[in-house]
C-alpha cells in the first residue's frame, strides 16, 4: 500500500541468515512526500527491512526498486563510521565516496549543522550522542532523496531530536521520503504519515496513523 | 579509486595506532631471531654418548706415540658433545631423545689398536629418524678425525725407522733396544775398503737407497691421504648476514606483518559497521577486498625495503665479502610487492571466514606460523611439506627474494615466483571476494 509514488521499492524481498528467516517475502513501498513508520517488537525484522532498502543487504529473494537517479540516506542503529578517525576525516571520507562536488565544503556544513566537534579527537573517542548525530550526518551526503532511519533519536538530547525531525520534515517537504524505525510512540504520532508494523518478520499492517491508533496491535507494538 | 580512498584511510588509521604498528614489526623480528637461534640450536653439537666397555687408559702410546685419551677424543670431537655414560644410562638417553646418538667402546678395542692385526671396532647406535643420518655423518667425522691422529702417529713412528735406516742410530722395536748402522754409516765404512768393482756396486746400491729413502716421507704421506682437502680461509658471509637469511627475514616479516594487517582491517569494516555503508553502492565488496590487498602490498614494500636497507648498510659498514647487491633492490621491490599481494589476499580470506576483527587477528598468527614453518621445511626431507608450501605464499616469496638479491641470472626464478604469487593472490582475492559477503550477515 502506498499512497504517492513510490521511490524505493520491496517486491517480495525476504531474507534469512543461516536457518533463522529475519524477513518473509515483504512488498512495500515508499512514497514521494511519506513518512512512513516501521513499528514492532525487538527481533520483528524492521531493522533487516531497512537494511534491505538500503542496499546495505542482499536480499535471500525478491527485489529492491530505487527510483532512476534516487538516492538513499541509511543510519543504521548503531553508528556506523570509523572510531579512528575524526569526524571531519569521516565526513570527508564518506563525502568522496558519496561524490560530492566539494566534500571538504560538505563535511564543514555538516559538522556545523549536527554541532560536531572540529578538532582533530578520534570519533570513537567522542560521546554516544555525538556519535549518532555523527552517524546521521553521513548519511545525510550525498544530498539523498530517501532517508532511511533505524531507531534514530535514541541517544539524542532533546534539542538534538528536535533539529534531526526538522531535517526530516524538511527532506519530506521537497519531495522526498522518509522510512523510519521506532519505538517511540510520540515519535510515531507527531510525524509519521503512514505506519507499517512488523511481527515476526512478517507485515501485519500497513495503514495511517489514524488506522493504526484503531487496531489493538498498536498496544503490543509501541 | 573507491578502492584508493580505503587504503588512504586505512594508512592513516595504521599511522594512528603506533602501539599496533611496533608490535607488528617487532613480533616478526623477534620470531625471526626465534627461528634463527632454533636453526643455530638445530646445527649445534648433538649430544652423543660414549661407552666405555673397554676401560679406555689416561694415556695410551701407539707407534710411539703418547695419547692422553680424554684430550685426543676432546679435541676430534668438533661436530658432536661427547659425554661418557654408563651402557644402561645411555640406552635410556637414547630411548629419551636426550642423547641422539650412542658410541660404544667394546672390549678388546685397545688391545686390536696396539696389535694392529685388525681395525678396532667402535659401535654407533642412533635414533630413527630426520636427525640420524646428520648424527652418522658427525660420528663418521669423529672417526675419521680419530683415525688421522693415529695415522699421523704412525707415519711418525715409521718414518723414525726410515730415518733410523737413512742415519743410523739407537732405536726400539717391540721393547727390544738396538744399534743401526745406517746408509750414512754404511757410506763411511765403504770408504775404508779398497776400491774394485763389487764396492762401486754396494756404494751405487747405497745412494739409490738413500736416494729413494729420502722420498718416503712425501711418499707415505701421500698414500695415507690420497686426497686432502685444506681449508682455505674464510672469505663468506656469517650466518647472520648470509642470502638465505636476508631471504627468510624479509618473507617472514612480511608474512606475520600482512596477514595480520590484511585480515584484520577487513573484519575491522564490519567491527566499524561500516561495511553496510560502504555495501550499498558506495564500495563493491571485490574493491574493499582489492583496498586491504593493496594496503597489505604497499606495507610489505615499506617494511621489506627498509629491512632490506638496513642489513645493507650493516653489510657496507661491515664491509662484508659481496656487498650488499643494491642495484637488485628494484627487483626486490617487485618481489615485496607480489608477496605482500598474495599474503594479503590470503589475510583477506582469513578476514572474511572469521568477519571480527580480534577472532582475525588470532586466526592470522595460529595460521602464519604453519605457513611459515612449513616454508622452511627443506621438500626433500618432507616432501608433503613442500607440496603444501606451494600451494601458500611463504615460500614462492623466499624463493623470489634470494634469486633478486643473489643469483647470477634471476630471471628465470624472478618469473617463476612471480607467476605463483600472482596466481596464489588471485585464487585467494577471489575466495576472500566470496567469502566477504559473510561480512554483510
Amino acid at each position: 500500500m502506498t499512497h504517492a509514488q513510490p521511490v524505493l521499492a520491496a517486491r517480495g524481498v525476504a531474507r534469512r541468515f543461516g536457518a533463522q528467516t529475519a524477513l518473509e517475502p515483504t512488498d512495500l513501498e515508499v512514497g514521494e512526500g511519506e513518512t512512513l513508520a516501521l513499528v514492532g517488537p525487538n527481533g520483528a525484522g524492521k531493522s533487516t527491512l531497512l537494511a534491505l532498502l538500503a542496499g546495505a543487504l542482499e536480499p535471500t529473494a525478491g527485489t529492491i526498486e530505487r527510483r532512476d537517479g534516487a538516492r538513499v540516506g541509511w543510519v543504521p542503529q548503531r553508528p556506523a563510521h570509523y572510531g579512528r578517525l575524526s569526524a571531519r576525516e569521516n565526513l570527508e571520507l564518506f563525502a568522496r565516496l558519496e561524490e560530492e562536488p566539494r566534500p571538504a565544503d560538505a563535511a564543514e556544513r555538516l559538522l556545523a549543522s549536527f554541532d560536531l566537534p572540529r578538532d582533530d579527537r578520534a570519533s570513537g573517542s567522542l560521546s554516544v550522542g555525538n556519535r549518532q548525530r555523527l552517524n546521521l550526518a553521513i548519511a545525510l551526503l550525498g544530498d539523498p532523496h530517501v532517508l532511511l532511519l533505524d531507531e534514530p533519536t535514541a541517544s539524542l538530547d532533546p534539542g538534538q531530536r528536535r533539529r534531526l525531525w526538522e531535517r526530516v520534515e524538511s527532506l519530506r517537504d521537497a519531495g522526498g521520503a522518509v522510512a523510519f524505525a521506532t519505538q517511540n510512540v510520540e515519535e510515531l504520532e507527531r510525524h509519521a504519515d503512514r505506519v507499517v508494523a512488523l511481527r515476526d518478520g512478517r507485515v501485519v499492517f500497513d495503514g495511517t496513523i489514524a488506522e493504526y491508533e484503531r487496531e489493538p496491535l498498536a498496544d503490543l507494538f509501541a | 579509486m573507491r578502492a584508493l580512498l580505503l587504503l588512504r584511510k586505512d594508512l592513516r588509521v595504521l599511522r594512528r595506532s603506533p602501539l599496533l604498528l611496533v608490535v607488528l614489526l617487532a613480533y616478526p623480528l623477534l620470531v625471526a631471531g626465534l627461528v634463527g637461534l632454533v636453526a643455530g640450536y638445530a646445527s649445534s653439537k648433538p649430544r652423543v654418548a660414549l661407552v666405555d666397555e673397554d676401560n679406555l687408559p689416561a694415556t695410551l702410546v701407539l707407534g710411539g706415540h703418547r695419547f692422553h685419551v680424554d684430550r685426543t677424543i676432546a679435541r676430534v670431537s668438533h661436530d658432536v658433545k661427547l659425554v661418557r655414560l654408563s651402557p644402561d644410562e645411555a640406552e635410556r638417553q637414547l630411548r629419551t631423545g636426550k642423547v641422539v646418538a650412542v658410541v660404544t667402546v667394546p672390549r678388546g678395542f685397545v688391545a686390536d689398536l696396539r696389535a694392529m692385526v685388525r681395525s678396532p671396532q667402535l659401535v654407533l647406535q642412533t635414533t630413527h629418524g630426520g636427525l640420524s643420518p646428520r648424527v652418522t655423518q658427525q660420528v663418521q667425522a669423529l672417526v675419521y678425525s680419530l683415525n688421522r691422529e693415529l695415522q699421523r702417529a704412525y707415519i711418525e713412528s715409521n718414518l723414525r725407522y726410515v730415518r733410523l735406516i737413512l742415519h743410523g742410530g739407537d732405536g726400539s722395536f717391540l721393547g727390544r733396544k738396538f744399534r743401526i748402522l745406517g746408509l750414512d754409516g754404511t757410506e763411511r765404512e765403504l770408504r775404508n775398503l779398497p776400491p774394485g768393482p763389487r764396492l762401486d756396486a754396494i756404494r751405487r746400491f747405497v745412494d739409490d737407497a738413500r736416494l729413494a729413502l729420502a722420498e718416503t716421507d712425501d711418499a707415505l704421506r701421500a698414500t695415507a691421504n690420497p686426497i686432502e682437502l685444506v681449508q682455505a680461509p674464510d672469505r663468506g658471509r656469517t650466518w647472520a648476514l648470509s642470502a638465505q637469511v636476508q631471504a627468510y627475514a624479509l618473507a617472514l616479516t612480511i608474512s606475520f606483518l600482512t596477514l595480520v594487517l590484511a585480515a584484520g582491517a577487513l573484519a575491522a569494516e564490519r567491527d566499524e559497521n561500516v561495511i553496510g555503508r560502504l555495501a550499498r553502492g558506495l564500495v563493491g565488496l571485490g574493491e574493499l577486498v582489492a583496498a586491504k590487498i593493496l594496503l597489505a602490498a604497499l606495507v610489505a614494500l615499506g617494511v621489506g625495503a627498509a629491512i632490506a636497507l638496513a642489513f645493507g648498510i650493516v653489510i657496507q659498514i661491515g664491509g662484508v665479502t659481496g656487498g650488499e647487491p643494491w642495484s637488485r633492490l628494484p627487483l626486490l621491490g617487485v618481489g615485496l610487492v607480489l608477496a605482500g599481494a598474495s599474503l594479503g589476499a590470503l589475510g583477506t580470506l582469513l578476514g572474511a571466514l572469521t568477519r571480527e576483527s580480534r577472532t582475525a587477528s588470532l586466526v592470522s598468527l595460529l595460521v602464519v606460523l604453519p605457513v611459515v614453518f612449513l616454508g622452511l621445511v627443506p621438500p626433500e626431507v618432507v616432501p608433503v611439506a613442500g607440496y603444501l608450501s606451494d600451494a601458500l605464499p611463504f615460500a614462492h616469496a623466499v624463493r623470489f627474494f634470494g634469486a633478486a638479491l643473489y643469483d647470477a641470472s634471476p630471471w628465470a626464478a624472478v618469473a617463476r615466483e612471480a607467476a605463483w604469487l600472482v596466481g596464489l593472490a588471485a585464487v585467494f582475492a577471489a575466495a576472500a571476494r566470496a567469502g566477504a559477503r559473510r561480512l554483510l550477515v
